[in-house]
């Protein structure tokens, strides 16, 4: 049985669609592209679900922490160790008794491991004692600092360092912002080596090394640390 | 803006601070997703109509697609998702081609591709990709996409069916008219003599 001539004539003309060579250099070209939309990719759309976890999670962690020092009782001659149990939930210190008088701590070992998110650790402000403790000042919401430095993360992430640095700045000065700050920390030590001012960079980064050596952030600073 | 030492909120991030953004949250990169589907859409995108050139603009539009929904995309399913943006991508070409009156098949080639190949050899792979850009300008969209994938792209039917989002059956069945089509067009230019001192 002989095969059909047209058959055969499509066989060919698909064959000649599979050889035909892809223009020298287009791939390249395409992946060269691809590269520079996600560097131009706007705020509101880029990475948020990976770059900004850390953020999302902070901001969580965050609100709990100052919900609970919001909520606490104010007849309690307690710290932290005795604070509601909404902090308690994020941050599962060992309760003392009430005799024992929290000892002033600035380290964090003491607030590791939350059982929300096993990653996240706290370190808050340590309290004597909660009725000689101010309430914090009103200042930015936590929504406004998470923005704040989404907007930061975004700049860097575009390579703009310039604008990440001025948003870092905003933070600091017009928000005063508190319960991210050592995310903001990092973005600024990012940004002061991507805008080249690796010195800066490295000082800030042995400096939050230094006072923060038991955060989780550390290794990422160290990073940044020039050794002279 | 040091970090204070009173009052430290610590997030240890899977994510590096360092931007790498063209690594998804999956692992998938955009390097690996234009290494693996360059071809497949270049080819796709020229068995669909468009020319040499405008497959590379088009395939390159594909991939600044994908690399703005790198997050979003499931890695098992990256070719199905280059795809999908492929065909959106060709039909907004060839909305624009027709504005522009012109016409694809009609086209020759902007210009000889450097194979190795001999003269005579290249002039008949050009009439042939020439012819069958005819024939399949003959087709439904449909008919024509299955018979790109399985001809040229040499997919199975499962494949098929997965990448056009119907059933297994339906995509043989689809595919086995689109080949009836396809012999019937080709008899047809065939029988208009066509190729000259071709059979």
């Amino acid at each position: 049985m002989t095969p059909d001539p047209i058959d055969e004539l499509g066989a060919r003309l698909f064959e000649s669609a599979r050889s035909e060579a892809i223009p020298s250099g287009a791939e390249q070209r395409a992946l060269e592209a691809a590269r520079a939309e996600i560097g131009r990719q706007p705020v509101a759309t880029r990475r948020i679900s990976a770059g900004h976890k850390w953020l999302a999670a902070a901001a969580c962690v965050a609100l709990a922490a100052g919900a609970a020092l919001l909520l606490r009782p104010k007849d309690t001659k307690l710290g932290i160790s005795a604070e509601p149990s909404l902090l308690a939930h994020a941050r599962p210190a060992p309760r003392t008794s009430p005799s024992t008088a929290p000892q002033p701590t600035s380290s964090s070992t003491s607030n590791q491991a939350p059982p929300i998110a096993p990653s996240l650790a706290v370190t808050v402000k340590p309290t004597p004692s909660l009725q000689a403790m101010p309430l914090p000042p009103v200042s930015a919401s936590l929504s406004d600092e998470v923005s704040a430095l989404k907007v930061a993360s975004s700049a860097l992430g575009a390579g703009d360092p310039t604008a990440a640095l001025a948003a870092l700045d905003r933070y600091d000065r017009v928000l005063k912002g508190q319960k991210l700050r050592a995310e903001a920390t990092l973005l600024k030590i990012e940004a002061l080596s991507r805008a080249g001012q690796v010195p800066a960079a490295s000082a800030l980064a042995q400096r939050f090394v230094d006072q923060n050596p038991g955060s989780p952030l550390v290794d990422r600073a160290r990073s940044f640390v020039v050794k002279q | 803006m040091a970090a204070s030492r009173d009052e430290v909120i610590a997030i240890p991030s899977k994510a590096p601070l360092r931007d790498d953004s063209r690594v998804a949250s999956s692992g998938l990169t955009i390097d690996a997703l234009v290494a693996q589907h360059y071809g497949f859409i270049w080819r796709i995108l020229r068995g669909l109509g468009l020319s040499s050139a405008d497959a590379e603009d088009a395939t390159q539009q594909v991939f600044m697609i994908a690399a703005r929904k790198l997050d979003t995309i499931d890695p098992d399913r990256a070719r199905s998702f280059v795809y999908g943006a492929a065909l959106r991508v060709a039909n907004n070409a060839r909305r624009g081609l027709r504005r522009r009156r012109e016409v694809v098949d009609d086209e020759l080639p902007e210009e000889p591709e450097p194979e190795a190949r001999g003269p005579e050899k290249m002039a008949e792979l050009e009439q042939a990709r020439r012819v069958l850009a005819q024939v399949l300008n003959r087709l439904e969209e449909k008919h024509r996409r299955v018979i790109v994938l399985a001809e040229i792209e040499q997919l199975e039917v499962p494949e098929i069916a997965a990448l056009e989002g119907v059933p297994t059956g339906t995509a043989a069945s689809r595919l086995r008219v689109a080949r009836e089509k396809f012999r019937a067009a080709l008899h047809a230019l065939r029988d208009q003599n066509p190729f000259g001192d071709e059979p």
